[in-house]
């Protein structure tokens, strides 16, 4: 009872620790606080694979030379390990995204980038329009 | 059994903590510093679910090297978040909607650590015996990763290449900026 009540609370916290990163990457406007937020759900993922792949009384998957030993399952290990290191490459990439955003606009908020488009959208609408009438005269 | 899960279960609760934290957090320096100690946390989780080689990478890789780009990136990055402008109540509502359902969906996994659970069925035991048979490296975790899938391990070796060499290419061109560029264009016009 108790053992089940705790491994529910295992995958709850999980579930809660995804969401909050979800939050991060869909409610904030900040580009940084939007990767920490796809790290942090990165992470909650693994947790969640790696408690699938463990076995109650289970050694870790290292062969030993005593009989009837228990291992836990190594596959969800070994796409985890996969899956860390295109984390950190997905990271890496959308940090130097960030850099290149921050030398154009100045900000990495994501308000006021859309603002400075839009002025710069009806500057373009405004030039393209003093070309037309030029044109006409 | 309940002692493991006890001490999952600690652990977890700081994870949700050091997140929430994460929430509240507005400066730069807070933020990643808390991102990199969830990462340690997770990484001592990973020891305690007997995923040892997982816990080293998380913790060299996961708290290492991506908090060291955090901290390179900070530094030519403003060092404040500002407040949010917008109404964040929608994305929260669709946040909350979705844990809701998984939370939901979690009465029908199996139990933690249960031996007759479908994922510990299909292939794995066939690997667990191929490993000391047929391949000799008595860690399980390696000869997969190396030998049964060394294709997915190729396709993670390109993936961090073209990463890479994307990262490469977008901050080469750093100086040049488009906007500059367009703004002298603009005075040379209106010069005209």
């Amino acid at each position: 009872m108790i053992s089940s009540a705790l491994g529910v609370w295992n995958y709850w916290v999980v579930f809660l620790l995804m969401m909050i990163g979800l939050f991060l990457v869909i409610g904030r406007q900040n580009f940084l606080k939007k990767i920490v937020g796809l790290t942090i759900f990165q992470t909650s993922v693994f947790l969640l694979y790696i408690t699938f792949g463990k076995i109650k009384g289970g050694t870790p998957p290292i062969l030993n030379n005593i009989n009837e030993t228990i291992y836990s399952n190594p596959l969800p290990h070994v796409l985890i390990l996969t899956a860390i290191v295109v984390g950190v490459a997905t990271t890496a990439l959308g940090l130097s995204l960030v850099l290149r955003i921050n030398s154009e606009y100045g900000s990495i908020e994501e308000e006021d980038i859309s603002a400075q488009d839009l002025v710069d959208y009806h500057d373009q609408i405004e030039t393209s329009k003093t070309v037309s009438i030029k044109f006409k005269k | 059994m309940i002692s493991e899960l006890i001490i999952n279960a600690f652990l977890v609760s700081i994870m949700l903590a050091i997140a929430i934290a994460l929430l509240k957090a507005r400066t730069v320096i807070y933020t990643v510093l808390l991102t990199s100690a969830y990462s340690l946390v997770a990484a001592l989780m990973f020891i305690t679910l007997d995923a040892v080689d997982v816990a080293f990478t998380e913790a060299s890789v996961g708290a290492g090297i991506s908090t060291i780009l955090f901290l390179a990136a900070m530094a030519f990055l403003p060092k404040k978040e500002e407040k949010n402008v917008t109404n964040q109540a929608f994305p929260a509502l669709l946040c909350l909607t979705l844990g809701g359902v998984l939370i939901w969906c979690s009465f029908d996994l199996p139990e933690i650590g249960l031996a007759t659970s479908p994922i510990h069925q299909h292939i794995v035991p066939e690997y667990i015996l191929g490993s000391r048979d047929d391949i000799g490296i008595p860690n399980i975790v390696t000869s997969v990763l190396a030998s049964y899938r060394g294709y997915d391990t190729f396709g993670e070796t390109i993936v961090v290449f073209t990463a890479g060499i994307a990262v490469l290419a977008i901050l080469k061109n750093n100086k040049t900026s488009l906007k500059k560029i367009k703004s002298q264009k603009k005075v040379a016009e209106n010069g005209q």
